[in-house]
């Protein structure tokens, strides 16, 4: 609420001297406000003003033009998720669509300069949107937009505020092949990832860090994340294969050294639910790759005892377990009685489900 | 010190008296600092209801002991 504008126009303001007496320049400031604000939105439905308006302009512009595309073919893909406001499904992946957008449509096709610039500007906080993409707190879709050119661009959304249109340069082909299957999958909810590298190397590392969180939050939801063709992220790409489901991998795309995982429904898929889709990961890669020389069918069914320890291990969190619902607060007095505990809490701030809470007092009553 | 001026001022005067009910999975005081870990908790608001199935609660000491050991 207001209570986070407050905070954020306190802080940029004190900050902001100590900022120029580091001799670092002020729009490293503003910056730093966008980011936040963006990482704000993006979580939950604030109305961002600042950054909004300037992601406003741009959106109007371009809007219309993505977004029918992207209605085409997202709206099959995707689920409809209202990022926040709108009681949240059950489902752990979040995945907003691009039409359905509260506050505003964000699709924002930025220049890709300006894009570039900012993801290279913000490592840390480029890499940490690109992975609230993934991230179910906020969850910003990444969506791929067919240009007209036929190119792919993976319009990240960090916000709903804001938008940011990777465009791929290369792997142009990888991505188009994957695209088709995707649909027939009728994947559910994937938040199709396509980390591309097209930007120069500082972007790479952060596709692979993006592209990790993003696997973590399918649990249940078999998406297809298409690693970059670009050979420099193989780390980032082996990890991107490792999602949760992955299956025989079509790999159509598989041009190039990386891997790509088709974890989308080609009927092949092992397991379904994929709790712990961290684990996966490595073994995953292993397969796939070996998959690729094998075959299909090979591949397969080593991933089969793949995934049936997904079964086995721990279920990560009943919902998201990334939105770990958490709670900050100062404790007045915490008693208990035999097995009845009593919490009498305040001036907390909570996560549940996704949504800030803030709270002055709480009194709680549980059983051990 | 200034976690109390940031109380009082900046975070105004929240949102209203929460209630909670759960099961409590774990407890872990250390360090003067309560983790719980409560399961099937609903939070209840005068405005709203949350439910949720595993909730983190991580409280510091809120009376005059709160203090930054860094500093």
């Amino acid at each position: 609420p207001k209570l986070y504008r407050s905070v954020i126009e306190d802080v940029i303001n004190d900050v902001r001297d100590i900022f120029l007496d580091e001799g670092v320049d002020e729009q490293v400031l503003m910056e730093l406000k966008t980011l936040w604000e963006n990482k704000l939105m993006q979580s939950r439905a604030v109305d961002g003003f600042h950054s909004e308006e300037q992601q406003l302009l741009l959106q109007v512009q371009q809007q219309h033009q993505t977004q029918q595309q992207q209605h085409h073919h997202h709206h099959h893909h995707q689920q409809t998720q209202p990022q926040q406001t709108v009681p949240q499904q059950a489902q752990t992946q979040q995945v907003l669509i691009p039409a359905s957008q509260q506050a505003t449509a964000p699709q924002v096709i930025v220049p890709d300069s300006k894009l570039i610039q900012h993801m290279n500007a913000s490592n840390m906080s480029a890499a940490a949107t690109a992975a609230t993409l993934a991230l179910p707190a906020g969850v910003t879709p990444v969506q791929q937009i067919l240009t007209n050119s036929g190119q792919l661009l993976q319009v990240v959304r960090a916000a709903n505020g804001a938008q940011y249109i990777i465009q791929p340069q290369q792997s142009v082909v990888l991505q188009q092949q994957v695209i088709p299957q995707m649909q027939p999958g009728g994947v559910q909810a994937p938040v199709i990832q396509q980390v591309l590298a097209p930007l120069p190397g500082g972007i790479s590392p952060q596709t692979g860090v993006i592209i990790q969180p993003q696997q973590i939050l399918f649990t249940g939801n078999k998406t297809q994340v298409i690693p970059t063709t670009v050979a420099a992220p193989t780390p980032a790409q082996a990890q991107i294969t490792a999602t949760g489901q992955q299956q025989p991998q079509a790999q159509p795309a598989q041009t190039q050294a990386p891997l790509v995982l088709q974890v989308d429904g080609t009927g092949d898929t092992s397991s379904e639910e994929d709790e712990d889709e961290e684990e996966d990961f490595d073994d995953d890669d292993d397969e796939e790759e070996d998959k690729e020389k094998d075959g299909a069918e090979d591949g397969q069914v080593e991933e089969e005892p793949l995934n049936s320890e997904d079964d086995v291990s721990d279920e990560e969190g009943q919902e998201l377990f990334d939105t770990e619902n958490v709670v900050v607060c100062q404790y007045d007095k915490i008693h208990r009685s035999k097995n009845k505990w009593k919490f009498h809490l305040k001036d907390g701030i909570m996560n549940l489900n996704g949504r800030d809470y803030i709270f002055s007092k709480a009194i709680g009553d549980a059983e051990w | 010190m200034a976690y109390q001026s940031y109380r009082n001022s900046t975070l105004g005067n929240s949102l209203q008296e929460i209630n909670f009910r759960g099961s409590l999975n774990t407890y872990r005081f250390c360090h003067n600092a309560w983790t719980f870990v409560l399961n099937d908790v609903e939070f209840r608001e005068v405005t709203e209801l949350v439910k949720v199935d595993k909730v983190k609660i991580v409280a510091c000491d809120g009376k005059n002991a709160g203090s930054n050991t860094t500093e």
